[in-house]
């Protein structure tokens, strides 16, 4: 209180007139009374004036001196006073909510929700998307692509990538990269191991510094080298038994490997790399047709994207016209260059972009929902502002007593939606989700919390600006006469119905987006994909080149191996393939007809007549492979149905006969293989890409294949796929215990493709779920305050024998035209904004009416029930009560 | 003047003034002509500088001041001490007769002895 009183005086820091002038009259009075005195001494007037003014010193400097000492002192009073006004209006923000700590309680819900989405989503976008890639200056980096005769990017030829590695001289470094999984003996245990191929100058594109031993050197890199790989660390350290790098000697792929370096743990190109190996001294094939090699590169210094694209491109088109004995249709129309980051993001950028959108809706539907709370309340409060007003206080001052309230609450609710955030970024991470690349990037940091600060603050002026407007524009007198019962709420009616017009419209734009990425999935799902995924183990496997010599050694294994999974109780099939649905299979150019001019185009995959039967493929017509299609046996070969309707259209595809091109190279020697069977088609990409022309051949005949990777699936009989997989272990230790024992389900790997669809879908159904839910709470709110402002109108109405629904009828359609009124901006919102998911669809417009149409009766249905709830309440009071009331 | 004037020791006007004020609220002329009669013209001081030193004092919120009328009509700003002037005021006493103690103690005392 103590500077009110000292406001109140008329001298002090604060005087009635200026500074200057107050400094200038207290030297004055000084000049003055000091020459009255020396006047009563005796001296002249005149004299003693001048006396008075030399005794005094410099009036003008005395008087700056004191004009800037009481200007300074005047800002710290200023600047302690406003802090007091803040402290006292957050105290006061505080005591009112503890008044009310219902509504406390769920604005603080609402906004930990809204908040926490944004926090949530906005560190997944910092973390993936904005942050700089974890490398060394990451804007030179670049990917180098192909582009193949339809137009698309396509992995690069070894002989194309060795011409821009020479010619090239707009790159610090170029570097091939192959990378997969392969087996690796010689460690604890044998095991699965993520590895990619680089070539020589790949350390030069991405500088690391070994944490033992060194990198590969350019004597590693030339073919003939002995092989070397380089690990890292918790490779080295969980799989290897982080021995000395001297005592190991790793079998990979048939080779004897040494490790010669480790790598520090924050370094990962690709992602999730355990062993990087050098590329040159395998054989390499020389066809510039056959497309195995991402490349990625290093800019030199000074040279831009442009520049380095249009110099690869140049290349590509001079050595490509060479190429004149290759199949054009398998050969680069040109080349092109895009920032790495733009690579391994540009998947994940627009879904998560969406989500942050998705996010940010939900915080205006918090918004609007809180700001129609706060004016209902506000109502209610009338009397007390009124109070407030009267007694002196302007309106700027309970503008910012309200907006302190608001931003009080949007500070307690973002904080809390920090809390929710951590977790679920802790989810998310201990998930790492495979579609999500640098998931493991993601946190709560610095920029995340300055973002989350700056949308508390934005929340607060949007939820809290429109109401501390509205209820501190009322003037005291109406307040007081209408006796604080927000009487003049009347006159807001338009506000609330544009508030709860807004959150439905707002909701219903989710609700839409949610529809049509459920509509998508269900579609997905109810597609018929050509295979059950149901029932089925998956074990990957790979052989020890040195333990099985030849590719008949390996063939040898799994005939013995599905023999014996066969006679396992509770197997119904078993049989081995190259490409496991969801794996992809190779495809190229095939020959038809026993003619080697008629090509086809198909897709390849090695297979056991038992792998059709455990993953149901359908056999159409003829057979599948048998124990006459042995090695030494006529070739023979099985088409899907999409590979017969394309070639032999409208002919029986039994007896004909295909090569497996470049796969096999048996073409070369001109044996073609007898087409046997037709099985049904199945989505082996993915579950979105239509089935592809394929060829299947049997794996006595081609057991070479089977070597670089190959799956054995297993049905179970009982349809029970995961209780199978310990018997399924122990038969494949017996069989080879150097094989990495790795089983999966294929239902899981089939759903791990849908990770992302399914991550989108989920998260955004949330979202929506919460919309939704908050626009009924904010429609209940405004139809329950609307009903007790009116129940005195509505007990006269039944007093004078109206009948309880014909009241309960009027409430309702003002509420319900309202929320009509939000349905149809919502729909037009819905059909502008639902454009944007379009990439995330699957076979449903982005303007599906069912999808539209389920949102808005969704919708509608909440609302019907929380403006109901409310208005059958009101009806029920008894019109004597409510009247004497008054 | 018998005796050469002396300087006013860094900080010591401060103490001086609020001595001044702890007798009663006083105008700037007011304390200035007290000052000058009680020390009896020993400091040469120059008069305007009192001003800064009474304004920092009440930035510093050891003293306080309002605009009034004097006992001859005239309107004057007048000084007063706050609670925490006359702490101030105490706590600059017991450190003067320290600092004089301690001087007087190696100033009489026998060099050598």
């Amino acid at each position: 209180m103590t500077r009110r009183g000292r406001a109140g005086r008329s001298g002090g820091i604060f005087p009635r007139f200026s500074v200057s002038e107050d400094v200038a009259r207290e030297i004055r009075a000084h000049i003055e009374m000091r020459a009255e005195e020396l006047e009563a001494e005796g001296w002249e007037p005149a004299a003693a004036r001048e006396e008075a003014r030399r005794l005094f010193g410099d009036t003008q400097e005395v008087a700056r001196k004191c004009r800037t000492i009481t200007a300074s002192h005047q800002r710290a009073v200023r600047r302690t006073r406003k802090m007091d006004a803040i402290w006292q209006d957050v105290r006061y923000a505080a005591r009112t909510l503890t008044r009310s700590p219902g509504f406390a309680l769920v604005a603080l819900l609402t906004l930990a929700l809204g908040i926490g989405a944004n926090t949530a989503i906005f560190s997944v976008v910092n973390g993936v998307l904005l942050r700089p890639l974890p490398y060394d200056r990451p804007e030179q980096l670049v990917w180098v692509s192909e582009i193949n005769t339809r137009g698309r990017p396509m992995a690069a030829a070894w002989p194309n990538f060795v011409d821009w590695r020479n010619e090239s001289t707009s790159f610090a470094g170029l570097s091939p990269l192959s990378d997969g999984t392969t087996t690796v003996l010689g460690g604890e245990a044998p095991v699965r191991a993520a590895v990619a191929s680089v070539g020589e100058d790949f350390w030069k594109i991405f500088p690391v510094q070994p944490l033992r031993g060194r990198l590969t050197t350019p004597e590693d890199h030339v073919p003939g080298a002995a092989p070397v790989v380089v690990v890292s660390r918790s490779f080295w350290q969980n799989e290897l038994g982080g021995r000395a790098l001297d005592t190991y000697t790793l079998e990979v792929q048939g080779a004897q490997v040494s490790v010669v370096g480790v790598l520090p743990d924050d370094f990962g190109f690709p992602e999730g790399t355990q062993m990087w190996t050098p590329a040159e001294p395998q054989n390499q094939s020389l066809s510039r047709s056959s497309h195995n090699w991402r490349v990625v590169g290093r800019l030199a210094p000074g040279v831009g994207l442009e520049r380095a694209r249009d110099e690869i491109d140049a290349i590509t088109r001079r050595v490509v016209a060479q190429a004149t004995d290759e199949d054009p249709d398998y050969l680069a129309t040109g080349a092109f260059t895009v920032p790495l980051a733009d690579q391994v993001l540009g998947d994940v950028r627009e879904p998560l972009l969406l989500l942050l959108g998705a996010a940010a809706l939900v915080l205006l539907v918090a918004c609007t929902n809180l700001a129609s709370t706060l004016l209902a309340k506000g109502a209610a409060r009338a009397r007390e502002l009124a109070v407030r007003a009267s007694l002196g206080a302007g309106r700027g001052r309970i503008v910012t007593q309200l907006l302190t309230e608001s931003l009080l609450l949007s500070v307690l609710g973002a904080a809390a939606g920090v809390g929710l955030a951590a977790l679920v970024v802790r989810g998310l991470r201990a998930a790492a989700p495979g579609f999500l690349p640098r998931v493991g990037e993601v946190g709560i940091d610095g920029t995340v919390l300055l973002f989350t600060a700056a949308v508390a603050v934005l929340t607060a002026l949007l939820f809290g600006l429109l109401p501390a407007r509205r209820l501190s524009g009322m003037g005291p007198g109406e307040a007081l006469r209408s006796g604080g019962r927000g009487n003049a709420g009347d006159a807001r009616g338009g506000v609330w119905r544009f508030l709860v017009g807004t959150e439905v419209a707002l909701a219903l734009v989710l609700l839409a987006g949610s529809a049509l990425l459920v509509r998508s999935f269900r579609t997905l799902l109810s597609e018929d994909a050509g295979f059950d995924a149901s029932d089925v183990d998956v074990i990957p496997i790979s052989l020890s080149q040195i333990k099985y010599a030849t590719a008949d050694d390996d063939a040898r294994f799994y005939d013995r191996f599905l023999a014996e999974l066969e006679a396992v109780p509770g197997v119904s099939a078993a049989g081995v393939v190259t490409s496991v649905p969801m794996e992809g299979a190779p495809n190229g150019r095939m020959e038809l007809d026993g003619d080697l001019d008629k090509h086809a185009d198909g897709e390849y995959v090695v297979a056991s007549a038992g792998a059709f039967e455990a993953l149901d493929i359908p056999l159409l017509e003829g057979r599948l492979f048998d124990e006459r299609d042995g090695p030494d046996d006529a070739h023979v070969a099985v088409v899907n149905r999409s590979f017969a309707q394309k070639y032999w259209p409208g002919e029986d595809p039994v007896g004909k006969s295909v090569t497996g091109g470049g796969m096999d190279n048996f073409y070369q020697q001109r044996i073609f293989a007898r087409v046997i069977g037709v099985v049904g088609d199945v989505r082996q990409r993915s579950l979105t890409r239509e089935p592809y022309p394929t060829v299947y051949f049997p794996y006595r005949q081609r057991p070479f294949r089977t070597r670089y990777s190959a799956s054995v699936v297993v049905e179970a009989a009982n349809g029970d796929a995961p209780a199978l997989t310990a018997a399924l272990r122990d038969r494949l230790r017996k069989a080879d215990p150097d094989v990495p024992v790795r089983i999966r389900t294929l239902s899981g790997v089939v759903r791990a493709s849908l990770g992302e669809r399914r991550f989108v879908m989920m998260v955004l159904g949330g979202f929506s779920l919460t919309a939704l839910i908050l626009a009924g709470v904010g429609i209940f709110g405004v139809v329950s305050y609307s009903v007790a402002r009116r129940t005195r109108e509505m007990g006269i109405r039944m007093a004078l024998g109206a009948d309880p629904d014909g009241v309960l009828r009027l409430v309702m359609s003002a509420a319900m035209r309202m929320v009509v009124a939000g349905l149809v901006v919502g729909v037009m919102g819905a059909l502008v904004l639902t454009r944007v998911m379009r990439s995330l669809l699957y076979q449903v417009s982005p303007t599906d009416p069912v999808a539209l149409a389920t949102a808005a009766l969704l919708l509608a249905g909440a609302a019907l029930l929380a403006s109901w709830l409310p208005a059958r309440a009101g009806t029920r009071v008894d019109p004597m009560i409510t009247m004497r009331a008054e | 003047m018998a005796e050469p004037s002396l300087e006013l020791l860094k900080g010591t006007l401060d103490v001086l003034i609020l001595k001044t004020l702890s007798g009663g609220p006083m105008h700037g002329y007011a304390v200035s002509r007290w000052l000058r009669e009680a020390t009896e013209e020993a400091f040469q001081v120059e008069e305007g500088a009192l001003y800064p030193a009474l304004r920092r004092l009440e930035k510093r919120e050891l003293v306080e001041s309002e605009w009034s009328v004097t006992d001859t009509g005239r309107e004057a700003k007048f000084y007063r001490l706050t609670s925490a002037g006359e702490a101030e005021l105490r706590s600059g006493l017991r450190n003067w007769q320290r600092y004089v103690q301690a001087m007087g103690r190696v100033l009489g005392a026998t060099v050598g002895g």
